[in-house]
């Protein structure tokens, strides 16, 4: 027998556990060499249908490869290499087997052909992401990834009921596009699952709560594989459902308007995610060919730039151990190299000519202009410009710049700057090289061309006029130069009063936001219920049971003093009965 | 020539290593004598699962002799797809119960060996019986031993639990054994299948009244609420070996009961009833599950859980729908291999830490790493993780409940929600954070006999999760025929 296909997915998540029985050398060669070796696996693949099996009577198809799942296949197991690369001097096994099953699970989801092998690797991913925030070994950090793991849980189960639903309904578990049962109980319970996946807001906030608590290494992979896994099933699932043109949209400029609040650097770059993936949502439900291929596209820039982002202020994290903004400062002197690679990443995200970003965002921006979409391409073009302030501008500004908080840095291990590096070039290949990306992109239709003359002066212009209104308002802002972003910041400037009203009620919303929801919506209510049913059970149930018990031994002790073993007492008793069988023969005639 | 009579064997071979038990004088000799016997006992019984048709829906491996013939009762023995899993599972987990208890019992041994073995005979028993009346002698010779392990070997309070359990359980049987009489009555036999061949005599008002008498039986033994209460104390109060026994047998014979009367015998009585069964199936489910949430005591908190998930079993059952048929079933076998691998897990470190409470755990992975694991999966497995052993079941009665009503399903996934939420929540204050300072200097890991104790169980989490066509393939046919006969 040969094995005719080889499930890459299956490779990572099987293969981790070698890792904790190697040493030294060896460990770390094979670190690269499972990612390496899937990525391998997904390059030579053929497109086709493979690992069929029959499950509950119906076909389940591990391995569906097409040029959609393909170019996703691709760049997963990229990132899960680049992952490793960056996680190499990290001794600490079981992050290690998460990782890699967590990118496995991602793989799994976009090669499943049903339902059933999606919701496998669907929870797979959860379970293992989670270890990924755990292992942190913060307080904060187990807190938040309970609440990770409590909404995916929610989610899958959410997928679940969808899934039997679809199941009941039509008899088959097959994954394709879900237009012609839109609208029903089934098709809404599995929007919703991936929509919480992709971190729609309001279904997002698990997102900006998890993910600057998860550790250094981990941030790397998670950033990756969970939201743009949501994009690739919404593609395939939902692509052209008008829902998600403006779910997109509002995404896009909710991430950029809460980002302007964050001081923790990781928790900006995540509402970032955020800001990106409302890009995709918003091509997934235009849903024409350009807009498909620029969803695509732009997922496969942005898993590459927004981890060469967060690989960047995690090397920061951890050689400084700060998070927030407003403690750093002055670390270009100690940090150039990551500073470097950092500004390519920030340059790529904001959609600077000769960046990735530029050469795959455009295509949505595009395609909502091809639409007729006004506000949409409106909507999109700002939040363009705040991502150019608060990644390019805001973030780099206070970290390596600003005034020196005296902050001890250094450039971090080798195998960081080594990934980082290696994801820089790939953002400025791309940038440079359209066609490299364009060229496996799902639907092959007539070149899209993104450095026209036009194109590439409005998007110049846009940026330089957000550079300048950024230091402008800046020197205006911040004349002592000491930069406190916190929230009472906003207070604190009469000239910013305005944002002060908009933003600071925003802010206190935001701050804790998840961390009030699973307060009150769901561990209150869960455990206000849960002790209600158990007094219940203990004191209506139960006590039932127990007083039929007592109560028949109780009355066994009355009765017992009947026979008292005195014959005089049975004398009477019996005289007793006789009288009152006697008044009874009597009344009754 | 007498064929070879192998359901007989099988299931009086443990009772006649019981008596061996009970006449050797050395404790050492008497561990061994159990634990060959029951491993013999599954060797014997493997031919039942690799001979049977599974395309046939009739019993098989027929035996019958002449018992009673005045009163045309017989010595019947039987199996089919249904029964022959729960042997197997029976089967199996004697032999882990022999192995859990190697050094956990230290007073009594003889005692404690005789009286598995019996309640292994009893269990074999109720599942291979072909007429009721034997299946009510096997049914009541298992509260025998139970009653002896929980209240001689058991906890505390295992006095109140033993008697508690005991009441609960005969209060169910005596009605049963009203409905048997019933039966009798107007039937004239109690053969199963004459029984159901002849059930066009009874009127549907006397068939409820029989399906309420046996309800009684089977309700207390499932436990469905608000019969459960005996459980969690006997649970918590029974030896490891016995909460394996309860959780991975006991409960099931409930189930078994109805797919083997009170379904095929009693269709008119099911009718009415049908309504009032889903919903308090279903009212199980999520009751059980938030009950499980706020439990402090391990064992306590696995015996509140098996409420939800039997809960699972009774709603598949009485949606009638071939898939929820076969996943109850599936779901009884599942939950019998995670329930039973909970309370070893549980039981195992009991032995070294001699405390049940939940807060005095904590860290358990950093000291026991491999337990941990192997808690982790069992843990999974109940949260019915996907591409592990429950979730198929719960999927396929989660699918027949949707096409029942919405309402139903929608309940289902809630206890599943919550379900995820209780394991998950113990896994996490048991085995992570800090090491527990109460902890520090016992050695927790587990050794080379309780590791091997537990691989089969893990074994059968993965590949009935992976591949449940291996216990599904003995249910289509004869589940397809139970159907069948309803709307006949």
């Amino acid at each position: 027998m040969t094995i005719e296909w080889l499930h890459p997915g299956l490779l990572l998540i099987l293969g981790a556990w070698v890792i904790p029985i190697l040493k030294g050398r060896v460990k770390r060669a094979f670190m690269l060499a499972l990612p390496l070796a899937a990525l391998v696996t997904c390059l030579l693949m053929t497109q086709g249908n493979y690992g069929k099996m029959s499950f509950l009577g119906q076909d389940v198809e591990f391995g569906r490869v097409d040029s959609l799942s393909l170019v996703f296949s691709y760049v997963f197991s990229l990132i899960a290499f680049l992952g490793m690369v960056y996680s190499l001097h990290v001794d600490d096994d079981s992050q290690h087997v998460a990782a890699l099953t967590y990118a496995g699970g991602a793989l799994g989801v976009t090669f499943a052909g049903d339902f059933l092998s999606l919701y496998v690797f669907w929870e797979l991913m959860a379970i293992s992401s989670v270890v990924l925030v755990w292992r942190r070994r913060e307080r904060a950090a187990v807190a938040a990834g309970f609440r990770y793991l409590l909404f995916h849980v929610v989610g899958g189960l959410v997928l679940l009921a969808g899934i039997v639903l679809l199941w009941s309904e039509t008899g088959s578990f097959a994954f394709g596009d879900l237009g012609s049962i839109s609208g029903s109980a089934a098709w809404w319970l599995i929007l919703v699952a991936f929509l919480l996946n992709a971190a729609v807001p309001p279904l997002g906030a698990w997102l900006p709560d998890a993910y600057p608590q998860a550790t250094v290494t981990g941030a790397v992979f998670m950033t990756a594989l969970t939201t743009k896994s949501a994009v690739y099933v919404l593609i395939r699932g939902f692509a052209g459902t008008e829902l998600l043109i403006w779910l997109g949209a509002i995404m896009a400029i909710y991430g950029v308007v809460y980002a302007v609040l964050e001081n923790d650097a990781r928790r900006l770059l995540a509402y970032h995610i955020i800001s990106q993936v409302g890009y995709m949502v918003c091509g997934v439900g235009i849903g024409t060919a350009l807009a498909i291929n620029g969803a695509t596209a732009h997922a496969f820039a942005h898993i590459l730039y927004k981890a060469l982002l967060f690989m960047g202020a995690g090397a920061v994290l951890h050689t400084t151990g700060l998070r927030k903004l407003s403690e750093m400062g002055g670390l270009y002197k100690t940090m150039p190299i990551t500073l470097g690679l950092y500004m390519i990443g920030a340059f790529a995200i904001s959609a600077v000519p000769l960046f990735s970003g530029f050469v795959s965002k455009s295509m949505i921006v595009s395609a909502a202009g091809d639409a007729q979409l006004g506000v949409i391409f409106l909507m999109l073009t700002l939040a363009s410009a705040g991502t150019f302030l608060h990644t390019g501008l805001k973030l780099p500004y206070y970290m390596f710049f600003g005034k020196d908080s005296g902050a001890k840095g250094k450039e971090p291990p080798r195998n960081m700057l080594v990934a980082m590096g290696l994801a820089a070039i790939a953002c400025v290949l791309i940038g440079l090289f359209p066609g490299l990306l364009y060229g496996i992109l799902p639907i092959q239709t007539a070149d899209y061309v993104p450095y026209t003359l036009q194109h590439v002066t409005s998007t110049l212009g846009m940026l330089a006029f957000t550079a300048l209104g950024f230091f402008l308002l800046l020197k205006q802002l911040d004349p002592t130069r000491t930069i406190s972003l916190d929230t009472d910041w906003f207070y604190r400037r009469g000239t910013t009063r305005f944002l002060s009203l908009v933003l600071g009620p925003l802010s206190r919303f935001e701050n804790g936001f998840v961390g009030q929801i699973y307060e009150f919506v769901i561990r209150r209510p869960v455990f206000g219920v849960a002790n209600l049913v158990q007094r219940f059970d203990s004191f209506v149930v139960d006590a039932a049971v127990v007083g039929v018990g007592s109560w028949t031994q109780r009355m066994s002790q009355v009765w017992r003093t009947m026979a008292s073993g005195h014959t005089q007492h049975y004398a009477l008793i019996m005289a007793a009965g006789v009288v009152a069988l006697l008044a009874w023969a009597v009344l009754a005639i | 020539m007498i064929e070879y009579p192998i359901l007989s064997m099988t299931t009086f071979l443990p009772l006649v290593g019981a008596v061996a038990i009970l006449v050797i004088r050395h404790e050492r000799v008497a561990r061994w004598t159990a634990l060959a016997t029951t491993l013999l006992t599954f060797a014997v019984s493997i031919p039942l699962y690799t001979q049977l048709d599974k395309n046939n829906a009739a019993l098989q491996f027929v035996e019958s002799a002449e018992w009673i013939p005045a009163w045309n009762i017989a010595y019947g023995m039987g199996v089919d797809g249904i029964s022959v899993p729960f042997i197997g599972l029976a089967t199996l987990l004697s032999v882990l119960c022999i192995s859990v208890s190697w050094t956990a019992v230290k007073t009594r041994v003889r005692g404690f060996y005789a009286a598995i073995l019996v309640a292994e005979t009893a269990m074999i028993g109720v599942f291979a019986a072909s007429n009721l009346f034997l299946f009510f002698m096997f049914w009541e010779l298992m509260v025998v031993p139970m009653f002896l392990l929980i209240g001689v070997w058991g906890g505390p309070g295992r006095v109140f639990a033993a008697v508690k359990f005991l009441l609960f359980t005969l209060a169910g049987s005596v009605l049963m054994l009203v409905g048997m009489i019933g039966l009798y009555d107007s039937c004239g036999t109690l053969d199963f299948k004459a029984l159901a061949d002849a059930k066009d005599i009874l009127t549907p008002e006397h068939q409820a009244w029989l399906f309420a008498a046996f309800l009684a039986a089977f309700a207390v033994k499932v436990p469905m609420f608000p019969f459960h209460t005996w459980l969690p104390d006997a649970h918590t109060e029974a030896p490891t070996a016995g909460s394996v026994i309860l959780a991975g047998i006991l409960l099931k014979m409930g189930a078994y009961g109805f797919l083997r009367v009170s379904i095929p015998i009693l269709p008119d009585g099911l009718a009415l009833f049908l309504q009032p069964m889903l919903v308090i199936s279903a009212v199980a489910i999520v009751y059980g599950a938030y009950v499980t949430l706020v439990q402090t005591d391990m064992k306590r908190l696995i015996a509140f859980s098996s409420v939800s998930h039997m809960g699972f079993v009774t709603l598949g059952i009485f949606t009638l729908d071939q898939r929820g048929v076969e996943g109850a079933i599936l779901q009884m076998i599942n939950h019998g291999i995670v329930s039973a691998a909970l309370f070893l897990c549980v039981g195992m470190i009991y032995e070294r830490t001699h405390t049940r409470e939940i807060k005095d755990y904590g860290g358990v992975g950093k000291v026991a790493p491999v337990y941990a694991v192997l808690l982790a999966l069992f843990c999974l497995a109940s949260a019915g993780f996907p591409g592990l052993n429950s979730f198929v079941g719960e999927f396929l009665i989660i699918g027949a409940a949707f096409k029942t009503h919405a309402g139903l399903g929608g309940m289902a996934i809630w206890g599943v929600g919550l379900g995820t939420a209780y394991i998950v929540w113990l896994f996490y204050r048991v085995v992570m954070g800090k090491l527990n300072p109460g902890l520090e200097g016992l050695r927790l890991e587990l050794n080379a006999r309780e590791i091997a104790t537990l691989a089969p169980l893990a074994v059968g989490v993965v590949c009935l999760g992976l591949y449940p066509e291996w216990i599904l393939s003995y249910l289509h046919a004869p589940v397809a025929e139970l159907l069948a006969g309803i709307s006949r």
